[in-house]
């Protein structure tokens, strides 16, 4: 029998245990089948790369990915751009701080709504749906992000340092360049690539904002979902699995070195 | 109520480390221990086990004749004051201070009258409604004290209290606290690198050396003026070690130094066996030695050297003196004149002067 | 110790003027006051006037060809099942936020506090499903929940079970499938919140004379309180318009809000009242995160009572 005391020290570690084991237990599954030489729902026969191969053939899927990345990397691109714009006239001196707090509203608004508005409003123009209102959609959830966290972290910057640099003869736009967007770059790159992940996983906007002949990868998932399992999907989703994870950790790693103790009297 | 605290045979290794190594000392009743020691030598380890905050490898705690050693931390009436206060921040200095009390179900009136007898004591009683983060530190220090002090804990513990705070809040500082445990009769246990504060506050103290174990235990002066081997001689002040020869002439106890001569020591009984020994270190503070220009007569060893640097620091003078062998000796010489008689400069040849009985014997 | 404190006001890291050659400065100001203000001209385009014109798209009738102003959108909506859904839908994000609080709490205080150790690795082992496609973990527990998929396989396998059981289709499987993908929205803010704090709060607290108990409740939840919030709303909002999940894994045989919203949209007729349905749904959205804040508010002011009140 289990001692009292070894009851107790065993309930927390089996906690933790388990909530990993709930959340990654599927995760593991769809990547062992992904390897599986029978289509699903077949047992586990011998360990294949076929459905691989077959990925990299389908057409409809890569051109959907392609879709999505393209979406992406131009949401975070404009996010990026327009924030920079923004930043920069605040630095030389533009009172906008107070609007400032609009942009949380981006976020407190759930996407279906926002989804369903925009909707709306591009039948009421006659904006023809498509990759240009996916991309649209997109940078409003992107600037909720990016805009309160450049603020945050540029109002931290010491004004000292701006000084010193108008002292050496610096102007505006240098100072800007070589003081302060340096300094900004590990937000920048670490909100940036949030929006990324997020446009490219995004799929209300996406479902609302489409139309019928544009397909980003979550839109072609989900369709694929209404037709049942399909180790193609599996091996899809296995690939996908590990790319999120060489990023996160990449992020983390990186992020971990700017982490600073707060005490308890701070 | 308070009692001692007794440490019987306490070890404890963490990561690999033995931190501490069979410790035993007893701190006793009612009075302000220090517990001196370098940085990593345990003693805040041994805080915390005393505190319960960590559990023994192997060995017991005692308060007074109960013992603690499984005792959990909440159920021992005992109290730290962390190094950063530890103040909760979400709490006003009210809150704080009340903390112990609240938890008790104490009735609300005499919490009030307690929090806010502290409060005066204190001179906090304008800040009552302020959190943490609107403190300065010595303020945050009085408050994480007063927090402490609050629901009359048998010992206190205080882990190197002053070292956030500056030199002139750090003197006040310390003479309050020895007034407190004048007026509490609570024992305090107060942890330090310091051996400034050490010396000050303490009625007892011990040293810990940098494996884990206690070098000695007495009191400030026992420690101080008596230093049972080189390293407290050199941790506790500053000293000026010669090494050589211990031997006895008749009823006079010679020591031979190497190159420098013969000098006349007093060795006390414990350090007996030192003699005929090849290994005996001489040790002479620099307060206790007296420089001049000319030669004086009275004393029982003198040296010649040649003053190498002064360092002026308002009350004192510290001198470095070198000798015909090389060798640089410190003497402290307070200032006692506007202006001394003599002047003593770069480069003059001095002698130094000592008694027989300030020299205190070590061995290697 | 402490960090050093610079005070700074907003926009300070500007000088008092700044500082171009003569001709930029002409240049510079008109164009760059228009660039500076893009956010806001997309935020006003895209965000804002779309926001508006759904509020006032409910109002507005256009089935005979001109535009009338009716409530007769808003009408059709207080019936049985429209009501019904709505009140699904509220519960299940509510259900959802419940249980992923109960989990992410005691769970992220255990990883702090026991584990300390390996803190930072679970820490990423929580980053990587929060940032895997929503879409992708939905299929994940349909594999393993589908009538052919991997639990059924193993069950007979082993020998539990001679028939597949259908775990998918039902509101069991939905709740799984919610709480699978909204976990780590509640737990990595909880779990940063108290990451930040030093352990020595709670030893302080503990040494003082409380026990376990009274110092999670007197001081750990009051400091975390911040990032309990904060899972709450990246929880409840975002789960109310919830669609997919439900669609997927309950099949036809559960309606919730966004069901309905995703349905009616792409239809010319009930355009109108897909608008009206999701201005309503904002607003009990809105409204339940207005009680939701005071309630927290309260909830963190009882906690915090001091010995006076």
């Amino acid at each position: 029998m289990i001692s009292h005391s070894t009851l107790k020290k065993l309930t927390s570690p089996l906690i933790v245990f388990s909530i990993f084991v709930f959340l990654y237990l599927p995760i593991i599954v769809l990547i062992v089948y992904s390897f599986n030489s029978r289509s699903f729902p077949a047992p586990w026969k011998t360990f294949t790369f076929e459905w691989y191969i077959a990925l990299f053939a389908h057409g409809t899927l890569w051109i959907s990915f392609f879709n999505s990345f393209i979406v992406a990397f131009a949401s975070t691109f404009l996010c990026f751009f327009m924030s920079m714009c923004m930043l920069f006239f605040l630095f030389i001196g533009g009172k906008i701080e107070k609007q400032l707090s609009l942009f949380y509203l981006n976020l407190v608004i759930p996407e279906a709504v926002l989804a369903v508005g925009l909707l709306a409003y591009f039948s009421l123009l006659h904006i023809p749906l498509g990759i240009v209102t996916v991309i649209f959609s997109h940078v409003v959830i992107g600037l909720g992000f990016i805009v309160p966290a450049l603020y945050a972290r540029f109002v931290q910057i010491d004004p000292r340092l701006t000084e010193a640099s108008y002292v050496l003869g610096a102007s505006s736009l240098q100072t800007f360049n070589k003081v302060i967007f340096p300094l900004l770059k590990p937000v920048l790159l670490s909100t940036s690539l949030m929006i990324f992940m997020i446009s490219f996983d995004d799929f209300i906007l996406s479902y609302f904002c489409a139309g019928t002949s544009f397909q980003t990868l979550s839109l072609f998932l989900a369709n694929s979902l209404r037709n049942g399992i399909s180790p193609v999907v599996n091996a899809l989703a296995t690939i996908l699995i590990i790319a999120t994870g060489c990023v996160t950790s990449f992020i983390f790693i990186s992020s971990r070195k700017h982490k600073t103790r707060v005490f308890a009297h701070d | 109520m308070t009692r001692s605290i007794r440490l019987v045979g306490v070890s404890k290794t963490k990561n690999g480390n033995k931190i501490l190594d069979n410790v035993t000392l007893t701190i006793p009743s009612g009075e302000f221990f220090a517990l001196l020691g370098p940085s990593g030598c345990g003693k805040t380890t041994l805080l915390r086990l005393i505190a319960g905050l960590e559990s023994v490898d192997a060995g017991k705690i005692y308060l007074g004749e109960v013992d603690i050693t499984h005792m959990p931390v909440h159920k021992r009436k005992i109290n730290i004051v962390f190094q950063n206060y530890a103040l909760f921040p979400h709490l006003d200095v009210y809150d704080n201070i009340a903390y112990s009390l609240s938890i008790t179900g104490m009735h609300e009136d005499e919490i009030d009258r307690r929090v806010f007898k502290l409060l005066k004591a204190f001179h906090l009683d304008k800040l009552v409604d302020k959190k943490p983060s609107e403190l300065s530190g010595g303020q945050q220090q009085r408050v994480a004290i007063a927090r402490a002090i609050i629901n009359e804990p048998e010992v206190l513990l205080l882990d190197e209290p002053l070292a956030a705070l500056d030199y002139k809040l750090r003197e006040k500082m310390l003479i309050e606290l020895i007034e407190l445990q004048d007026k509490l009769l609570t024992t305090f246990v107060y942890v330090t690198h310091d051996q400034f504060e050490a010396l000050t506050v303490a009625d007892h103290m011990c040293i810990m050396d940098p494996e884990g174990g206690i070098a000695q235990f007495g009191t400030p002066k026992q420690i101080y003026e008596f230093p049972d081997s080189t390293f407290v001689a050199k941790f506790v002040g500053n000293t000026n070690l010669f090494h050589g020869r211990l031997g006895k002439k008749g009823d006079a106890t010679l020591f031979h130094a190497s190159d420098l001569g013969t000098f006349t020591v007093e060795c006390t009984p414990q350090k007996l066996e030192l003699i005929e020994s090849d290994n005996a270190i001489m040790s002479i503070r620099p307060e206790k030695i007296f420089i001049s220009k000319k030669s004086v007569e009275n004393f029982s060893n003198t040296l010649k050297g040649i003053v190498n640097s002064i360092v002026y620091t308002g009350r004192s003078t510290l001198y470095e003196v070198l000798l015909k062998n090389g060798k640089k000796i410190q003497v402290f010489e307070q200032n006692e004149e506007h202006f001394p008689q003599v002047n003593i400069d770069y480069d003059d040849e001095v002698f130094l002067s000592w008694q027989k009985e300030n020299v205190v014997m070590l061995k290697e | 110790m402490m960090e050093q404190e610079v005070v700074l006001s907003p926009g300070s890291s500007a000088p008092a003027l700044p500082r171009f050659s003569g001709v930029q400065r002409f240049l510079k100001l008109e164009f760059l006051s228009a660039l500076g203000l893009l956010p806001f001209i997309w935020q006003s385009l895209f965000f804002f006037i779309p926001m508006l014109l759904l509020f006032s798209m409910s109002f507005i009738d256009n089935s005979s060809g001109t535009l009338r102003f009716t409530i007769s959108h808003f009408t059709q909506l207080f019936s049985t099942t429209y009501l019904s859904i709505i009140l699904n839908s509220v519960g299940l994000s509510l259900l959802t936020t419940l249980i992923t609080l109960c989990i992410a709490f005691p769970f992220s205080f255990i990883s702090i506090f026991h584990f300390s150790k390996y803190k930072n690795i679970i820490s990423l082992f929580l980053l990587i499903p929060f940032w895997t496609n929503f879409i992708l973990h939905i299929y994940a527990w349909f594999f393993v929940l589908e009538k052919n998929g991997f639990l059924n396989q193993v069950l007979m396998h082993f020998g539990f079970i001679t028939e597949p059981l259908a775990f998918l289709n039902n509101f069991f499987s939905i709740m799984v499938m919610m709480i699978y993908y909204y976990l780590p929205f509640m737990i990595l803010p909880i779990y940063s919140t108290l990451e930040r704090f030093d352990s020595s709060i709670f030893e302080a607290s503990m040494d003082l004379g409380a026990n376990r108990f009274q110092t999670l409740l007197k001081v750990v939840i009051p400091l975390c309180i911040g990032g309990i919030r904060t899972g709450i709303f990246l929880v409840f909002i975002p789960s109310f318009a919830e669609f997919l999940i439900p669609e997927l894994m309950g099949g036809d045989k559960y309606f919730f809000m966004g069901n309905v919203i995703s349905l009616y949209m792409f239809e010319e007729k009930t355009l109108g009242t897909a608008v009206a349905f999701t201005t309503l749904s904002l607003a009990v959205v809105l409204m339940i995160v207005y009680f939701i804040q005071k309630g927290l508010v309260l909830f963190t002011r009882r906690l915090t009572r001091g010995v006076r009140t």
